[in-house]
């Protein structure tokens, strides 16, 4: 009876040193996970951290010039259509804004073409944005289009040109082409919500689909069309001013 | 056996990230299977984080996690799952911005990426696991 007793007594006794062990086992598991909870916690605020400045570029804003766009200044664009919509050539430039040749020759050509045949309403000039570099180009061409609604595509194209960075390095972020926008007296807001629609798209189809009509396979190059008649490929990549001049000219005399 | 094997994925990590490192200081382009993708990603402006290099801040943080490994209490497992969860998430956000913003693929990005999820993986497990019990000493 009396080692009955005892043994009963062991046995309690064992049975809540067992239920001490789970608790204290239980209580070590919970105080692991709040451990990995807490560290995951912070870990998630200094990537937050560091997400945000890795998106925002590391960087402030770039500066653009707003005398890039003077070239065009005074001049009147209506649906991307620099100058007299009477002159009797349309030049079509095919570029993509990425492209360091077309930046080249928004420097070294156009202002010869503008300030000799379009502000003297001989030509009128229009842009088609094409977008085969890359991402870049793509969100620049539709912006791009965004800035043309306001009649400052070509301000737009000049002043991406004067800020253009390393291809495809991920520099046209919205930062960006708030600056460029800006800096060519373009509404920055409307022109990137424009950038979000389908027209913006439609634009770039338009611009890939005539590209492809004509054979353009590289940029940029210019085309020159009289009036309702055909377009025709005048130059392709970087021009010396003479030699598209002596092309326009002879263009004009037809 | 799971430290063990953190150890090695950390040296994999840090070896990836080294070389990374040392091709961003000397100017150069990785060597890379997917064209042109690791150079693309190695001259984005993703590549520094306010001004130091990615790579270096990989580099840093393998070593940081190498240096967690060398002791089993609970407070040095915490730090190397802190420590890989962090490294994890910002090899995310890498990983999406060489996906879906500049479309281009860096096979070393991806190793170190794989290397920092297999080490919050086995952090994770070192974290919520108990202690290896010390073996007694011969006298």
């Amino acid at each position: 009876m009396s080692q009955s007793k005892r043994e009963l007594r062991e046995q309690r006794r064992a049975a809540r040193e067992a239920a001490e062990r789970a608790d204290a086992a239980a209580a070590t598991r919970r105080r692991r996970a709040w451990r990995l909870a807490a560290a995951a916690g912070f870990a998630a605020i200094l990537v937050a951290v560091g997400v945000a400045v890795s998106a925002s570029g590391g960087a402030p804003a770039p500066v653009v010039s707003t005398g890039a766009a003077d070239v065009v200044k005074g001049i009147p664009e209506h649906d991307g259509v620099l100058g007299d919509p009477k002159a009797p050539l349309t030049v079509t430039e095919y570029v993509d804004l990425q492209c360091p040749v077309c930046a080249a020759a928004s420097k070294q050509t156009l202002p010869t073409l503008i300030d000799d045949y379009v502000r003297t309403g001989k030509v009128k000039l229009q842009a088609r944005t094409l977008s085969f570099l890359g991402p870049d180009s793509v969100r620049a061409a539709k912006v791009a289009a965004g800035a043309e609604r306001q009649g400052r595509q070509w301000a737009f194209l000049e002043s991406f040109y004067a800020a253009q960075g390393t291809e495809n390095s991920g520099y046209v972020t919205d930062d960006f082409l708030r600056s460029v926008a800006s800096a060519a007296g373009v509404d920055a807001d409307a022109a990137l919500e424009h950038a979000g629609t389908q027209d913006a798209q439609d634009a770039l189809d338009r611009a890939d689909g005539d590209a492809q009509a004509i054979g353009v396979d590289s940029t940029p190059t210019f085309t020159v069309k009289r009036g309702d008649g055909t377009e025709t490929v005048l130059a392709s990549g970087a021009q010396d001013p003479a030699a598209l001049s002596a092309a326009l000219d002879k263009a004009l005399a037809r | 056996m799971t430290r063990a094997a953190a150890v090695v994925v950390a040296i994999a990590g840090l070896a990836i990230a080294t070389y990374l490192t040392v091709v961003h200081y000397a100017g150069g382009e990785p060597v890379c299977a997917i064209a042109h993708g690791c150079a693309t990603v190695q001259k984005s402006h993703y590549a520094e984080l306010a001004g130091v290099p990615v790579a270096l801040l990989g580099a840093l943080g393998y070593l940081a996690i190498l240096g967690s490994l060398a002791r089993d209490g609970e407070a040095a497992r915490t730090a190397t799952a802190f420590l890989a969860i962090v490294g994890v998430g910002f090899s995310g956000w890498l990983t999406y911005v060489e996906v879906v913003e500049l479309e281009a693929i860096c096979i070393w990005c991806v190793g170190s990426a794989v290397c920092m999820t297999l080490l919050a993986g086995l952090a994770t497990v070192r974290v919520l696991s108990p202690p290896a019990p010390r073996t007694a000493r011969a006298r």
